[in-house]
């Protein structure tokens, strides 16, 4: 199934396929908060889970590869001791694959190698330069540049990969340039830098140095959250395009196209570079390859599946946090209160629906 | 500021919130006490909380994957609705239209019942029996969905009667007959729910209420004396209109806010502690049309609320414990790591949120109070109140030295139990503790040493305030 088309038509996109399920260990998500892209469609994930079960709060490395996903390994745990974290939040990898997490309680960055062995970690409390308060969306750019969002400090920092102050951009306020608890944070393909500016319902770009560039999207209610819970979250909310509801996750393709996580209204905004709608998506997921497994294993399960008329529910995008396109320009959405990814392929050519 | 109108505010606060700092009580007392109450009455609609700050911090509160989730939420609420009433009213409607998730085994659709609860909980009382007739952790956990034309299951329609509406029974009669029972449960055949996407893989999916026609009872039917084709909606309209229906709210609310009932199975033989109270509020009742912001204006408004005999003279439940607690020592006020455990205690000391023991809901008043809960609630208060670290315990010790360069043991005392209350205690407890602070030596706070032995021996004092059997009361 394709997205519906609501703007700009010369882009098509076709859902492929939805990967992992909600698991506390091994082969699932538990609140998958952020991903990171790696070599050989590895994948990432910053699993949050929650504090009764601690064991659920993780990173763990799946390959998303032609149509269904592989579990590889799972690393890190709940804690505030090294190699821990409280309140994981972001991810991101630096060109040899290091992998960074930040975490918004403790207020550092803990540093794994690619198999995810840990190495260190950095970042002080504070609001001073190089000081951290609610650290959350992390990028890193091919000169192994860190920025950082400094949530509680509304502003961006830029670090060495070792934890060393570089600069930094941004103050508080709802003013072009300004932050109201900023979330998520990506790269475009020329160094410019996005942010979801999650407070103040918007995205804002950036050059490299910190220079405002552009807001995307609005201030305002958009979708309204009351609405999504009354309906349990999961249902299609039908609101204005090009206004967000506390975007958290942020992207940018190779062709400029600005891909947001629009929490609240549970779905993901495409823009163009020039901040126009082309489309969204709210979800189709259908069953995973781990999905199936799960189900084909407990008979129950299947009864009480095949007496269910409408899966519209377990369909649709909830809370989505994170969005990235990879090298085969798959769009993954990380569909956070359903604990799995939706996979959609951006078409090189129209793709008739 | 005069003690008197301190102390009725703090009770007002205690009884239609879960209490206040002091610093929000001088503040509200300058407000005035008719129009605290009118703010109390008429909550905004927002959810009172920054929601999507927590939802940034626990993204779990979203999907509730385990009834723990759902419990912790709903702590995080009491702590900080800035529409305490509002948020009370979920508790008082909990703790009697029961369903508990033990049973119904899907933390979300219990969940948003008392989302419900807090969003209709100052409305109509005729509204609130319908949501609740339609509600799906209700007909799960009263096995209206077991209810068929062919083959009724009188659970729902007995308890709609003997527990949330008229009860067994007033002033030595019965409220209703086995065939009014009968009556009820078929007016609400066929009210079920629509077959749930299961848990596997991607978590739960509340429940969701579907009427099914082919499985109603059409039939006529006769119901507390009037005859007709009755459905559920008619019944809850039959209900709403008997004296039974309105002193059961009344009684309600009475012991929820003023003093403490028998369980409702008594009510039959044991008369209302207060009747003219009692009437006052059955009065607001009908002159409302059923509203139940009607009938809490008149019981804050009356004498038998504002009476110091019942200042104090409720046992705490254990939310009263905990969340009181919390908001006194001004913890957990934003989102932060440990709210789960802080969020268990009330089950600790027998208040299992989502879980009542059985429909009939918790025996409230003494019978919270057992040799373990009551080691539980003495703990995890006096552990509070002892960490001098935390805002509340220091705006505490900040005024304690405000009273003076060197207090004497007695100034100090009554300067603690005026901050954690206003409270007294027996006189052979305040001897009792003046003697143990008069051992300590003279109260000096000049010096940074003095400072620190000061703030140890004011938690110590406020500790040992937390273990006597008057701060039970609240």
């Amino acid at each position: 199934m394709a997205s519906v088309f609501l703007g700009i038509n010369d882009r098509t996109f076709t859902y492929s396929f939805t990967a992992g399920r909600s698991e506390f260990q091994g082969t699932g998500f538990r609140n998958p908060m952020d991903f990171a892209l790696g070599p050989d469609d590895v994948v990432y994930i910053v699993n949050r889970s929650y504090e009764s079960r601690s064991d659920g709060t993780r990173i763990n490395m799946f390959r998303i590869g032609d149509d269904k996903e592989e579990y590889i390994t799972e690393f890190g745990s709940y804690g505030e001791e090294p190699g821990q974290f409280i309140w994981p939040m972001s991810i991101a990898l630096d060109k040899d694959t290091n992998v960074y997490v930040t975490d918004e309680w403790t207020h550092r960055v803990t540093v794994f190698n690619r198999d995810g062995e840990y190495l260190s970690h950095w970042g002080t409390h504070g609001s001073g330069d190089g000081e951290l308060d609610r650290p959350a969306g992390i990028t890193i750019s091919p000169d192994g540049t860190v920025f950082i969002v400094d949530s509680r400090n509304n502003r961006v920092q830029k670090f060495t990969l070792d934890g060393k102050f570089l600069g930094k951009f941004g103050s508080a306020g709802s003013e072009d340039g300004e932050f109201n608890l900023p979330w998520g944070i990506c790269l475009d393909k020329d160094g410019n830098v996005f942010v979801a500016d999650w407070r103040n319902d918007r995205v804002q770009s950036f050059s490299n140095d910190g220079k405002w560039l552009a807001t995307f999207g609005r201030p305002g209610t958009g979708g309204d959250c009351t609405i999504a819970k009354e309906q349990g979250g999961m249902v299609y909310v039908d609101v204005p395009v090009g206004q967000f509801n506390r975007p958290t996750g942020v992207c940018v393709d190779n062709d400029g196209d600005i891909y947001i996580a629009d929490w609240l209204n549970n779905r993901v905004q495409v823009l163009t570079a020039e901040g126009r709608f082309i489309t969204e998506f709210t979800g189709d997921a259908a069953l995973s390859s781990l999905g199936v497994d799960k189900i084909k294993s407990n008979p129950d399960m299947i009864r009480q599946r095949n007496g269910v008329r409408d899966f519209t529910p377990e369909k649709v995008l909830w809370t989505p946090c994170a969005v990235r396109v990879d090298h085969r320009n798959r769009v993954l959405i990380a569909d956070t209160s359903r604990h799995r990814f939706q996979v959609y392929q951006k078409n090189g050519e129209p793709v008739l629906v | 500021m005069p003690d008197q109108e301190i102390a009725l505010m703090a009770h007002l606060l205690r009884r239609a919130g879960y209490g206040a700092s002091r610093d929000e009580i001088e503040i509200r007392v300058t407000q005035g006490y008719d129009s605290v109450i009118e703010e109390l009455l008429n909550p905004g609609n927002d959810p009172g909380i920054d929601e999507d700050l927590m939802y940034r911090a626990y993204p779990s509160y979203f999907d509730k994957a385990a009834i723990e989730t759902g419990q912790t939420e709903w702590v995080y609420r009491m702590i900080n609705n800035r529409y305490q009433l509002k948020e009370k009213m979920s508790l008082f409607w909990h703790t009697i239209l029961c369903a508990g998730d033990n049973k119904v085994d899907n933390a979300r659709t219990t969940a948003i019942q008392i989302d419900k609860f807090r969003d209709m909980g100052m409305g109509n009382f005729k509204e609130m029996l319908m949501m609740l007739s339609t509600d799906p952790a209700m007909l799960y956990y009263l096995d209206n969905i077991e209810s068929h034309k062919m083959a009724v299951n009188e659970n729902y329609g007995r308890e709609l009667l003997e527990l949330f509406s008229v009860g067994v029974g007033m002033d030595g009669e019965s409220n209703y007959s086995e065939d009014d029972v009968k009556a009820c449960a078929r007016a609400f055949t066929g009210w079920n729910l629509a077959p749930t996407i299961p848990v596997f893989p991607y978590g739960r999916t509340p429940f969701e209420f579907r009427f099914d026609p082919a499985d109603h009872d059409y039939g006529e039917k006769t119901f507390l004396g009037e005859t007709g084709n009755w459905d559920g909606g008619d019944i809850v309209d039959i209900i709403c209109k008997q004296p039974a229906t309105a002193r059961f709210v009344s009684r309600k609310l009475y012991d929820f806010f003023v003093a403490d009932e028998p369980p409702v199975p008594s009510w039959t033989l044991s008369p209302p502690r207060d009747m003219d109270a009692i009437k006052a509020l059955e009065q607001a009742y009908f002159d409302s049309g059923y509203e139940i912001t009607a009938m809490l204006k008149v019981l804050f408004n009356s004498d038998f609320f504002k009476d110091e005999a019942v200042h104090f003279a409720k046992v705490k439940s254990p939310a009263d414990v905990v969340i009181g607690t919390m908001r006194m020592v001004g913890d957990h006020l934003e989102p932060k790591p440990g709210l789960f455990f802080v969020a268990m205690e009330p089950k600790y000391m027998g208040l299992d949120l989502m879980n009542p023991p059985t429909v009939e809901g918790w025996h409230m008043g003494r019978e919270w109070i057992n040799s373990g809960s009551l080691i539980d609630r003495i703990n995890f208060a006096s552990s509070m109140l002892g960490n001098t670290e935390l805002p509340g315990v220091r705006s505490i010790i900040n005024r304690l030295m405000a009273i003076g360069d060197v207090p004497s043991s007695e100034q100090f005392l009554d300067g603690c139990l005026d901050l954690v209350g206003p409270m007294d205690l027996a006189q052979e407890t305040k001897s009792q503790l003046t003697e143990h602070l008069d051992a300590g030596g003279a109260l000096k706070h000049s010096t940074e040493a003095e400072q620190s032995e000061f703030t140890k021996r004011a938690g110590e004092t406020l500790q040992m305030i937390a273990t006597t059997s008057e701060f039970q009361f609240g």
